[in-house]
């Protein structure tokens, strides 16, 4: 056992000699994240619509379209702007899109004729635009029933507009009339087929989530991953500068290397994690308490990560070899794993397979022990599930050692 | 001690150890002097334990290399021929490991590392960085991240191999020193003059096989008085052969259509009768090399052929 500790000893002097690995295996994972977060979008607010609209008709129905269309909960800030104004905005790329209600849009609304909306969006905006565009589609819907069931009252309401106000006869026969229609819809629309029914969520109950719950374990565990890649291709140094073979000359168990290389790994990653989860206590509202069982965690992870890498690696005939195969099981992992994307960003398919991949079980437990939480056995489940496939891994490694020095 | 008994080693139908058999006793330096690609280093290597022997028995102070492996190891030290240390580390944390590896520890490993980097002459340059280093000094911590657990047999593999004159006499008095202390030391060598300054017992090995051993008199006494005659140039084998029958006391070892060797006693003073009666024979001589009684001309006459070629 001393020997294993000796070796762990000799390998965390070895990285701590090459400190620029270091800095990338700890700087990568920062990087991107700090992109994804650029990307996302750091303002937790939803992100709102645009919608510059031109009204050429300049009637009763079409002036209310604005109003009408950034009302309640809507997603859309509107405004209301002359057809030179919306074209250069649109071209700026200011707005995320320009509606053009033509002259001739009421009496169309109305069944007396005919016009066409026109709607630009703004390519560089992705998802906005839809929001317009399906809202827009949802009116011109919305005119066309209104129009089939209730055309002929609006026509009479129209025919009056600059009539002075209806008389009473003429409004009785409107109200029948729509009275006829709603009654003779009633069978069809009630009672309704679906209830909706709105539950307002208690705010501190489920509090929204923040970085360092959200993206800190996956940005750990990719750190780790880079550790694990890198820590594993040192058996391909030790066997090119000739030490594994003058170890295999000596009385210690071959099994005693390998397991002082995975707690080096440990040790790293430990290091790594306790920076980690101390900035999550001082900036993301992590317990102290929390902190030892996630720093072991976090250690027992990354080690098992190292073992499933380090057979890739004597799997290999050569070390570019073997540091391409540990990279083909590194990258996948990474984004399925929770480390590129937050599972709470991921499709269902895609969390579905990630969160049974090593680390994405491990990431997921992570999160639960730094912010949630966990019953112990839910956590030996993750433990077993992820230490069952490492232990099969360092056999492996461990058998194959003599043949992978001597060839 | 090291006793090897018919040892082989075959990789597929590449026999590279063929029925090798000696013995070293503590105290003395046996040199496995061979060519490139002899068997030499594969021999260290079934000696060390990194090789598994096709058949034969390898035992180290009197442990079986393959059944009692790490108790023979404990007692083995390895100077591989390619350098074999963490260059990212200094001279002496490379000791300390190398000697934790034998189960040494605590004040022993740390007086042992100031001893060996002392006996290498590395002690004031212990904390620098093995990198840093240049090519003799790295040869010679090679050397001491073999011996700091004073092991009792010593393997060295070409540990002269590329080093300047310098460094490689300093090796060799290292190596020296060993054997003084009571260690067995196995030297790997393919220059004549190391196995024959070094070594009390040499083994000659050539394609796998032991062709003889002995020390540098018993096998001087192998060829004889005789002196060795080596001629280039063009001949008719047969019609060679027949001209130089008549000549006594001379021995055509070899005889190809561009060289010929001969053993002889007094070679030099036989050169004109020889010169006549290969012209008699139509050979045509274009170089001569003539050769007292060493290991050259034991190995010449062993091969057929010269150590470097």
């Amino acid at each position: 056992m001393r020997f294993v500790l000796v070796t762990t000893v000799k390998d965390v002097r070895r990285r701590l000699a090459d400190p620029a690995a270091l800095v990338l295996w700890i700087g990568i994972p920062l990087v991107l994240s700090a992109l994804l977060n650029f990307i996302a979008g750091t303002n937790s607010a939803a992100p709102r619509a645009r919608l510059l609209i031109v009204d050429q008709d300049n009637t009763v129905l079409s002036r209310l379209i604005p109003t009408a269309a950034g009302q309640g909960n809507s997603p859309i800030d509107t405004q209301v702007v002359t057809l030179d104004q919306g074209r250069r905005l649109i071209d700026a790329g200011d707005a995320t899109a320009l509606l053009i209600l033509p002259k001739g849009f009421q009496a169309a609304v109305f069944g007396t004729g005919a016009a066409n909306l026109r709607l630009l969006t703004n390519p560089s905006q992705r998802i906005l635009p839809g929001i317009v565009q399906q809202g827009s589609e949802v009116l011109v819907d919305a005119a066309f029933y209104v129009q089939r069931l209730f055309g002929g009252p609006i026509r009479r309401i129209a025919d009056q507009t600059g009539k002075g106000p209806p008389d009473a006869a003429d409004v009785a026969v409107i109200a029948v009339e729509i009275n006829r229609q709603i009654t003779a819809l009633q069978g069809s629309l009630l009672p309704p087929v679906i209830s909706v029914a709105t539950k307002a969520a208690d705010p501190a109950a489920a509090p929204t989530p923040n970085f360092g719950q959200v993206f800190l374990p996956g940005m750990l565990f990719m750190s780790f991953l880079f550790i694990a890649s890198g820590m594993s291709g040192d058996i391909w140094d030790e066997k090119q500068h000739g030490t594994l073979r003058r170890l295999m000359a000596t009385p210690q168990s071959p099994g005693s290397l390998l397991l002082g290389k995975l707690l080096a790994g440990a040790a790293v990653s430990a290091v790594v994690a306790l920076v980690g989860l101390l900035a999550a206590v001082m900036q993301f509202d992590l317990a102290w308490s929390r902190v030892p069982l996630a720093l072991v965690w976090c250690a027992f992870g990354s080690s098992a990560i190292m073992a499933l890498l380090m057979v890739m690696q004597t799997s290999a005939g050569s070390q570019r070899g073997g540091e391409l195969l540990a990279s083909v099981l590194t990258f996948p992992l990474m984004m399925l794993g929770g480390s590129f994307f937050p599972f709470e960003s991921m499709p269902a398919w895609m969390v579905g397979i990630g969160q049974w991949t090593p680390n994405g079980l491990a990431v997921a437990r992570l999160k639960d022990l730094m912010y949630g939480s966990v019953s112990p056995a839910a956590l030996g489940v993750a433990a077993l599930g992820i230490g069952i496939p490492a232990a099969a891994a360092f056999a492996l490694t461990w058998r194959r050692l003599w043949s992978f020095a001597r060839a | 001690m090291i006793d090897v008994q018919h040892l082989r080693k075959q990789y597929g139908d590449l026999v590279a150890v063929n029925d090798i058999s000696f013995t070293a006793e503590p105290g003395q330096i046996l040199g496995l002097l061979g060519p490139n690609g002899a068997g030499k280093t594969t021999t260290i290597g079934c000696i060390s334990g990194l090789l598994k022997p096709t058949s034969g028995r390898v035992s180290a102070m009197g442990h079986d290399v393959v059944a009692d492996g790490p108790a023979a190891r404990r007692h083995l030290g390895i100077v591989p021929q390619e350098l074999a240390l963490y260059e990212d580390l200094s001279a002496a944390a490379n000791l300390e490991y190398w000697g934790s590896a034998y189960g040494m520890s605590g004040d022993t490993l740390r007086r042992r590392v100031g001893e060996v980097l002392e006996l290498i002459g590395l002690a004031d340059r212990g904390r620098d960085r093995t990198s840093k280093f240049s090519g003799g000094m790295k040869r010679r911590l090679n050397f001491g991240c073999g011996i700091v657990h004073s092991p009792r047999v010593v393997l060295l593999d070409e540990p002269t191999a590329g080093v300047d004159p310098q460094s490689r006499v300093r090796l060799l008095e290292l190596v020296r020193q060993q054997a003084h202390a009571g260690a067995t030391v196995i030297y790997t060598t393919h220059y004549m003059e190391e196995a024959q300054t070094l070594c009390d017992q040499i083994a000659i090995v050539d394609h796998g096989k032991l062709l003889a051993s002995g020390t540098l008199d018993e096998l001087r006494g192998l060829v004889g008085e005789k002196d060795l005659l080596r001629l280039t140039g063009r001949f008719e084998p047969a019609a060679a052969s027949s001209a130089l029958a008549s000549l006594e006391h001379l021995e055509v070892l070899t005889v190809t259509a561009d060289t010929l060797t001969i053993a002889a006693t007094g070679a030099s003073r036989k050169l004109p009768a020889i010169f006549s009666a290969l012209a008699a024979a139509g050979a045509e001589i274009q170089e001569t090399k003539l050769s007292v009684p060493s290991l050259e001309s034991l190995f010449i006459t062993l091969t057929g052929r010269e150590l470097r070629e």
